[in-house]
């Protein structure tokens, strides 16, 4: 980093490429397509996000309690929305007549005048850091008013915003990891633009949406490290993605050992080579992105909370023995391995709910595709993989070159797996992977983008870029008919 | 460069003929039902677990059979119409479905069959168990598990087909339909998405003629 630059951050935006600017910008017009193709609320867990967006805004506190009792304004909009039909029955539609909307309306209307305030009851949202909520509190009391369905679309907006930031950060990210093929950072961000399930989850209000973007920062920011080296500034703004995320979603932790290694890593290697002094700027990042963690430990511990506080609900109690628990993680993404316990019979949990969910699963996890796409998708990921695998062939030499780097992508990526798998086993066998969702795996999306730019940088310099525009189309087929599969589901 | 343009054009022709195909298609519609509610939970069944219902009535032309099921990760599912001891129609649904119904696609059926027995089965041991939904029923009527022992009620079946209109007919109504339910609700509404997809699609298309160029 030159010394202009780190003297104006300005000129650090300004030197992101058009490129990344209109890739972040097809990815905002695909969340806000998502955004009113989606009934409301048909997205998971919307209405407890919602709950605390409205408690948060309207009294300024966070909710209470993980119970589901919503609101009365929000639990009577749901049912006037029929919610509660068309939830998890695909063969039910949206509201359909314009009857049906007149009493919506009304409904809406008189909801406008109840004098109850927050709700402090936001299920499954309860537990997690406010900063999404905060930011979303801003739109939520632009619509003030208007109807719940007006607050709810424009903070449905603002998520749409975050995805932009993902795809700028993918490019980015791309940019920084492979710098030798400029046209493979375009095809790596369009892919993650258009991708179906980015779109879905950032046109609702989920802190997912946001959790991606400052996953994708921090990707980008470790790569610009790794690359350039750890400056002050640089590690200053890296402590500060990593404390956005943890303040954004619980899962967050899932990739932060894996970025405490990236740290490690640097001070080793500035250590090696500027002596004592070059430990100072990782250990900056460190303190910073640690610091909300920190604090909310300590005026947990201080207000007699317990360590964890209302986190607590969601962590919940081990069960079973660590060799089991290793077991299920295990197969919840891999094959099985011979002689032990079968915890997923009849399912191959890669296929059956990793890949077909990334293809398609959305609403309520309740749309999905006839079964051939499936079979087409996977014929058409292994065509990528096989590319992707030459690749790694090819660029091994540079490869090995990287390997710090990529052990740090890895422990990153293991640390998203086992998170999510270890929150699974609190409910199995009851459920058999209750957070088997591919959207929970959104968040190391920059990484994807770099497999993807791989793979099409292995059909070779001839072919190379026209296989990157077969792919990027690849993925506009994929959104455009998930979006019409969306609308035959609830509008059909 | 010029592969990536001719790429691209074959690639937005395929899009658009796709489109225009899916257009042309009728959408699975439901054929009949057995007019059961599924409003309640009759049973949870244990993995491995099946059940069969009698008195059904299997219309011409079905397609797929839609049970009222529920999973949060369903294992597959096998379903048989069965008239006496003949098989009529029968089908798999793969593992990793989630809701509370599932649909099993199934080979076309010629010719309504009634009365026919309809059996379902979860064939895999440990799998997630399967909540049954429909309504009470006295026991000679109700739903009977493989030992043969009657559920509570009988579970809601419907039975799905081709319909007569295609999505292209269907577009008007479609397009009323996705006006309503929704903040500042108007048939706007499905224009900007239309636009914004047709912006969306420009830009990709602009980015990756200018960019994909080494």
């Amino acid at each position: 980093m030159n010394e202009r630059s780190a003297q104006a951050p300005w000129l650090l935006v300004r030197r992101v490429p058009t490129a990344a600017w209109v890739c972040a910008l097809v990815a905002c017009l695909n969340a806000i397509c998502w955004s009113f193709l989606t009934p409301p609320f048909e997205v998971p867990d919307e209405p407890d996000h919602f709950a605390y967006v409205k408690q948060l805004a309207e009294t300024g506190t966070r909710p209470t309690s993980s119970e589901e009792s919503l609101s009365r304004e929000e639990a009577l909009a749901l049912r006037a929305l029929r919610y509660p039909q068309v939830r998890l029955h695909p063969a039910t539609r949206a509201i359909f007549s314009q009857a049906q909307q007149r009493r919506l309306d009304e409904q809406l209307q008189a909801l406008g005048q109840l004098p109850e305030k927050g709700s402090s009851q936001a299920g499954v949202a309860t537990s997690e850091p406010p900063l999404y909520y905060a930011l979303e509190a801003v739109p939520y009391l632009l619509g003030s008013n208007g109807t719940l369905l007006d607050r709810l679309q424009l903070m449905r907006l603002l998520s749409a915003l975050m995805a932009g930031a993902t795809a700028l950060f993918t490019f980015m990210f791309v940019h920084e990891a492979l710098p030798a093929a400029r046209w493979a950072w375009t095809v790596a961000a369009l892919c993650v633009a258009l991708s179906p399930l980015l779109g879905f989850m950032s046109g609702a209000v989920n802190p997912d949406a946001m959790l991606f973007a400052v996953s994708a920062a921090l990707f980008y920011c470790l790569a610009r490290a790794f690359r350039r080296g750890l400056t002050r500034r640089s590690a200053i703004v890296t402590g500060l993605v990593i404390a956005t995320g943890f303040m954004t979603k619980l899962n967050f932790a899932g990739l932060a050992p894996g970025a405490l290694l990236a740290l490690l890593v640097l001070a080793v290697r500035g250590a090696r080579g500027g002596g004592r002094g070059a430990l100072r700027a990782p250990a900056i990042a460190a303190a910073i992105g640690c610091s909300p963690v920190a604090l909310f430990l300590l005026s947990n511990a201080l207000s007699g909370h317990g360590a964890f506080g209302i986190v607590a609900s969601a962590i919940g109690t081990m069960h079973g023995s660590l060799l089991a628990e290793a077991n299920y993680i295990w197969q919840l993404y891999l094959p099985r391995l011979p002689g032990t316990v079968n915890d997923f019979p009849g399912l191959f949990p890669a296929r059956d709910i990793w890949f077909d969910g990334y293809v398609g699963r959305f609403g309520w996890l309740d749309t999905f595709f006839p079964a051939w796409v499936y079979t087409l998708a996977s014929v058409l990921a292994g065509l990528i993989a096989c590319l992707f695998a030459r690749a790694l062939v090819v660029c091994r030499t540079l490869l090995r070159e990287h390997a710090s780097e990529l052990a740090v992508y890895g422990a990153m990526t293991c640390g998203m797996l086992v998170l999510v798998g270890a929150d699974s086993y609190l409910v199995f066998p009851t459920e058999l992977a209750e957070f088997g969702q591919a959207r929970y795996l959104l968040p190391l999306l920059p990484l994807f983008g770099a497999v993807l730019a791989l793979a099409a940088r292995a059909a070779g310099r001839r072919w190379g870029p026209m296989v990157g525009a077969l792919m990027v189309l690849l993925f506009l087929a994929h959104d455009v008919f998930s979006q019409l599969q969306v609308v035959a589901r609830y509008y059909g | 460069m010029g592969g990536v343009r001719t790429a691209l054009v074959a690639g937005l022709t395929l899009i658009v003929a796709a489109i225009a195909i899916v257009l042309l298609q009728s959408p699975l519609t439901v054929l009949a039902s057995n007019s059961t509610a599924a409003g309640e939970r009759l049973a949870l069944t244990a993995s491995r677990a099946g059940a069969c219902q009698a008195g059904e009535r299997l219309p011409r032309d079905t397609l797929a059979i839609r049970l009222s099921l529920g999973a949060f990760t369903g294992s597959a599912v096998t379903v048989k119409a069965i008239a006496g001891t003949r098989v009529i129609a029968s089908g798999e649904r793969g593992p990793g479905w989630d809701g509370h119904t599932v649909t099993v696609p199934v080979a076309a059926v010629a010719h309504a069959v009634s009365p026919v027995r309809v059996c379902f089965a979860s064939p895999v041991a440990g799998g997630e168990p399967l909540t049954v939904f429909g309504s009470r029923s006295p026991p000679a009527l109700a739903a009977r598990s493989r030992r043969g022992e009657a559920l509570s009620g009988r579970l809601r079946i419907e039975y799905l087909g081709r319909g007569s209109a295609s999505w292209l007919a269907l577009v008007p109504s479609v397009t009323r339909h996705m006006a309503l339910g929704r903040a500042w609700s108007g048939i706007w509404v499905v224009f900007l998405v239309a636009l914004l997809m047709l912006a969306a699609t420009i830009a990709t298309s602009r980015l990756i003629v200018r960019e994909l160029h080494e």
